[in-house]
């Protein structure tokens, strides 16, 4: 398997299936893990770093899961690429910016992807459409398990899986969910969703933006800490709050729909509209409009129009995706036209699409 | 994004204060963030929402005063030393957590408070804590043999000792 492969297909995590889909873009599991006997990436010199690349990346390749898997070393990747894997979702930006050798082993459906040398030595991630936490826990608990039966674990009884930085300590694991929540934006009620879910331990974020300003309306809830609950504690500390979200955002989305029906709809098909005509478009608008596409969509207002098409394009449209489309860099300015083109042609044709 | 208060380095701590439906966002950069740490810590209520800033460096620099006799130490194994830990918050090898234990419990402490682990165990920390728990269940066996005067017994359950011990020693 190669980039181009996977240029050419859509993870399985967009494919806006999977429970309560409309809302629930995607389930996300990482595990922080460290190889016993070394020192910690924060502190490795050239040398180790290198070494341990190695080691690593054979290991996970002889293991269970080794076979399924492909491996990309970052280091002689070009900048495109790599942030063409950030924008999949299937390597951190700091993994693709960072230095030395490091890599990512990917599996073919792009529900798993292991960083090597990350800021841990791995960190191991599962993603999955709609609510799957449980789902993607457990596949990633099994590769977790076939890894440790190569690699010895930096492992301690009291602090459990070691890790760079004291915030991932413990079970090492991060769980987050993705929604999409624009109609609690559009009536200002996003806050409530923040300080609700503050309360209990969980943290909010905006997926693309900076700070908490979420373009696309997107925002990831994960939980905060990592020590002195199991996994499936965790787990379920998320899941207790996911559907009162989803509920709260349904119902403003149904309240808006009862009493100002023309406008939502006027919103939604006006921003259909604009991505159907536009010939120059930037990625912070495309976001914006297509999260009121997404929503209309979702409210049977525009019924020629699959939501998986809508999914893929907030990917498809992002930078690199668009230069490893016309296999060319592109200037900014470039881009809004690729992009303006691209838009048209997947919305005029759907079946352009990879479906 | 420039830091909003030395107004030279670019900001890398960005904190949002929810409370009373208003929102207010502060740009910092990281020493500046450190220095601040006083009046950033009267957004640390439990109505916040503060996702970027709860940084481990931040809590770690928050023990500046605490670090008493541990100030000088350093980790044999991979040269870190606690002022470095304590600057950074990051752990330089698995052993920092040993050599600075008393402030990293302090520190577990704030960040989730819990500081024991309970969840997933690999197989081979659980087979090593089997072995350590029949070994420990023999010594008590081998003690009561030989103070029943057993000693043919006693001769068997120490070999079975020797036997573990070894394995134990091998895997190591
Ligand atoms: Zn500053
Ligand atoms: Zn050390």
């Amino acid at each position: 398997m190669d980039l181009d492969h996977l240029q050419n297909q859509i993870g399985e995590w967009l494919c806006g299936l999977g429970p309560e889909a409309d809302i629930v873009i995607s389930s996300r599991i990482r595990l922080a893990r460290n190889a016993a006997g070394f020192a910690f990436l924060s502190r490795a010199n050239p040398k180790e770093r290198s070494n341990l690349e190695k080691l690593l990346r054979e290991k996970i390749l002889d293991s269970e899961i080794g076979k399924t898997l492909s491996y990309f070393s970052l280091a002689e990747m070009p900048p495109v690429d790599r942030q063409f894997l950030v924008e999949r979702h299937l390597i951190s930006r700091e993994h693709a910016f960072g230095k030395g050798p490091r890599g990512v082993a990917l599996s073919p459906q792009e529900n798993l992807s292991i960083m090597v040398n990350e800021e841990d030595h791995l960190r191991i991630q599962g993603l999955r459409s709609g609510l799957q936490l449980r789902t993607t826990w457990n596949e990633i608990n099994r590769v977790d398990s076939w890894l440790e039966e190569k690699i010895d674990y930096a492992y301690h009884p009291q602090f459990g899986y070691l890790t760079v930085c004291p915030t991932n300590v413990g079970t090492g694991l991060r769980a987050s969910v993705m929604l999409h929540l624009p109609a609690l934006v559009m009536t200002g009620q996003i806050e409530k969703v923040f300080q609700a879910v503050s309360k209990i331990n969980l943290a909010v974020r905006g997926l693309y933006g900076e700070g908490t300003k979420a373009s696309g309306d997107f925002y990831q809830i994960s939980n905060q800490p990592t020590l002195g609950k199991s996994e499936e504690e965790i787990i379920q500390n998320i899941e207790s709050v996911i559907p009162q979200i989803i509920k709260f955002e349904r119902t403003v989305r149904e309240t808006l729909f009862d009493n100002k029906r023309e406008v939502i709809e006027d919103k939604a098909c006006r921003a259909y509209g604009m991505l159907k005509s536009a010939r120059i478009i930037n990625s912070e608008e495309t976001m914006d409009l297509l999260s009121v596409v997404r929503m209309g969509v979702n409210l049977g207002l525009i019924p020629d129009l699959k939501v998986h098409t809508i999914n893929e394009l907030f990917i498809l449209t992002q930078p690199a995706h668009l230069q490893k489309l016309e296999r060319t860099e592109l200037s900014s300015s470039e881009r809004d036209i690729t992009r303006a083109t691209f838009i048209r042609n997947r919305l005029h044709n759907p079946r352009n699409g990879n479906s | 994004m420039q830091c909003e208060v030395c107004k030279s380095a670019p900001a890398s701590v960005h904190l949002t204060d929810v409370s009373n439906n208003q929102k207010k966002e502060i740009h910092l950069c990281e020493n500046c963030a450190r220095d601040k740490g006083a009046t950033i810590k009267s957004y640390l209520n439990k109505d916040t929402n503060f996702p970027e800033f709860k940084t481990a460096q931040l809590m770690a620099a928050e023990f500046s005063e605490s670090g008493g006799e541990d100030e000088g130490l350093v980790c044999p194994t991979c040269g870190l030393s606690y002022r470095k830990f304590r600057s950074t918050g990051k752990f330089g090898c698995p052993d920092d957590y040993n050599l600075f234990t008393k402030q990293v419990v302090q520190l577990l402490e704030k960040i989730h408070h819990k500081v024991q682990h309970t969840g997933k165990v690999p197989g081979r920390a659980s087979s090593q804590m089997a072995v350590k728990k029949e070994l420990n269940q023999l010594r008590e066996e081998l003690k009561n043999a030989i103070e029943r005067e057993e000693y043919e017994k006693a001769a068997q359950i120490r070999d079975q000792i020797y036997t573990l011990e070894g394995r134990r020693d091998k895997r190591k």
